[in-house]
């Protein structure tokens, strides 16, 4: 029986061991229905395990996930009709033709022969795939894989597309095509959960973010909220001896004023704070 | 669990596309170890004992059924999971765990029957005694499906390719010989017979000798297999529904 819960997606005390490595500590989550949740962090911060958790690939040695009110532990099949995954190592059987992969995908989500051609073609169109359907995905291109993986994962409509790093290793025409796409689908009504160390991806594309640093949650709120907790404005310091110091003010002025007190050898300059500055202001360190 | 069937085919989809792009290798590496079984220990070792070659055959099936299964369903699952990383494809979607077992399974149980049923055709043109009956098919069967789902429990465990090689060494190839295929195991001491009765191969060689003669089968074997394919089936059940690949 589904659970009625604030969440699309929820996720309470998540805890993943490897040995004696946490991967994930005691994770919260909760994302609403209809966002586009972004998971930012750097590499090895505990981003994938935390997708592979929430999607029933790996199981939690403590907490619970829900997905659309289903427990994943008892309930999984059920979840597992609700989500579409792109993983960040791309999944596709290589030995098989485009159309057979994304036959075999729809098959494997219950659809019928009929319906799993019908539905092939439509999302082919738009991802431009028709032309490539018998080519064998070995002999594909980077980005023609992913568009080939993003058609398997949304082939049964999932009310949640699951992210793992989309972008990473495309060129910038994939990128952006992409970045279209997961908007239209978001728009459509599908909840998007992101994971990414693309500070600019997860500014332009999230409704809200969530920053993971080995394997805890350290600040969750739209790009704005966080941004306003660090200061609006970036003032960036460089010494002669390349030493850089950032500090963070409110407003414009507060800025200019403050670069103002410092030493007249120093470059100097002020932007806007990004997402990158709130992590760095967090944990010390560049994303 | 009326949907089983079904999603078994839908599972075992990607494999059946994978046998069917590649029917001519699949079908050569299915007959050549067989053929070459038949042609050493049948013409070479024994020439001319025709009541040789009708004991070996129902053996070389049995093997035949062992290799085609296990090989099949253990080299896809660790190409899968830890090459092309699309065993995780199959983990994602919403179908029974026991539709995923026999899903992988199938490929190796095709395998093993059109292999077996080839190596019992031949036989039957070499030596009069042998015969196709619907229990040599069922014999046939349940072997393929044993083999096969000791072949998915190794893909699933197997943590590299060497070490599939591995179990293959010193699993399967020692059974090929050992467990009274090619000769009778009473001539063993007996310490070793002990032993080689207890592997499942000596069961199914019993069963497919009896049934392609028509005599009667030895129950006892039945219940050694079944119990087998029990084994088999939990250890995956328990791997993949606990994640232990």
């Amino acid at each position: 029986m589904a659970e009625d819960g604030e969440g699309i997606i929820r996720a309470q005390g998540l805890v993943k061991r490897f040995g004696k490595l946490t991967a994930v500590d005691g994770l919260d989550i909760s994302v609403s229905k209809g966002e586009i949740y972004g998971f930012l962090g750097p590499n090895g911060a505990g981003k994938t395990t935390t997708v592979r958790m929430l999607t029933t690939m790996e199981l939690p040695d403590e907490g619970r996930v829900w997905i659309d009110g289903y427990d994943t532990k008892t309930e999984f099949i059920k979840a597992r009709r609700c989500v579409g995954v792109i993983q960040q190592q791309n999944s596709l059987d290589k030995d098989l033709t485009v159309r057979e992969n994304i036959i075999h995908h729809a098959l494997m989500q219950n659809l019928s022969l009929k319906e799993s051609k019908k539905r092939m073609k439509e999302l082919s169109d738009i991802m431009e795939l028709n032309d490539r359907m018998g080519s064998k995905v070995e002999t594909l291109s980077g980005g023609w894989k992913k568009r080939v993986a993003i058609v398997c994962s949304l082939i049964h409509n999932p009310d949640i597309l699951f992210m793992d790093e989309p972008t990473t290793g495309l060129d910038t025409q994939s990128r952006n095509l992409l970045w279209k796409m997961i908007r239209n689908i978001n728009r459509k009504g599908t909840t998007i959960f992101l994971t990414t160390h693309y500070i600019f991806e997860a500014e332009s594309l999230c409704d809200r973010v969530g920053i993971i640093n080995k394997g805890k949650l350290i600040a969750e709120g739209t790009p704005e909220e966080l941004k306003e907790r660090v200061g609006n404005f970036a003032l960036v310091a460089t010494a002669p001896d390349g030493n850089e110091s950032i500090t963070y003010y409110k407003d414009m002025d507060t800025a200019k004023k403050a670069s103002l007190d410092l030493p007249h050898d120093n470059s100097i300059s002020i932007r806007p704070t990004n997402l990158e500055d709130v992590f760095l202001e967090l944990t010390g360190r560049k994303i | 669990m009326h949907n089983i069937p079904s999603e078994i085919v839908r599972v075992a989809y990607g494999d059946l596309c994978y046998m069917k792009h590649n029917l001519v290798q699949t079908l050569v590496s299915t007959l050549v170890g067989p053929l070459l079984y038949l042609l050493a220990f049948g013409y070479g070792m024994r020439a001319g004992d025709t009541e040789y070659i009708a004991y070996v055959i129902p053996g070389i099936v049995a093997i035949s059924s062992m290799n085609s299964g296990f090989s099949s369903s253990s080299q896809k699952i660790v190409i899968q999971r830890l090459f092309h990383s699309s065993f995780d494809e199959l983990i994602l979607c919403p179908m029974h765990t026991s539709s995923v077992i026999f899903g992988k399974c199938l490929m190796g149980i095709i395998r093993g029957m059109v292999g077996g049923l080839i190596i019992m055709c031949l036989g039957m043109l070499l030596t009069p005694g042998l015969h196709i009956t619907v229990w040599l098919l069922l014999a046939m069967l349940i072997s393929s499906i044993m083999f096969s789902l000791l072949g998915v429990a190794a893909g699933l465990l197997a943590n590299s390719t060497p070490t599939l090689m591995m179990f293959n060494s010193i699993i399967i190839l020692p059974m090929s010989f050992m467990c009274g295929t090619l000769f009778d195991v009473s001539s063993l001491p007996s310490l070793v017979s002990d032993i080689v009765w207890a592997l499942p191969l000596s069961h199914t060689t019993s069963i497919m000798r009896a049934t392609a003669d028509c005599l009667p089968v030895d129950y006892i074997s039945v219940v050694v297999i079944l119990a087998y394919v029990a084994v088999f089936y939990s250890i995956c059940h328990i791997v993949i529904r606990k994640k232990l690949y």
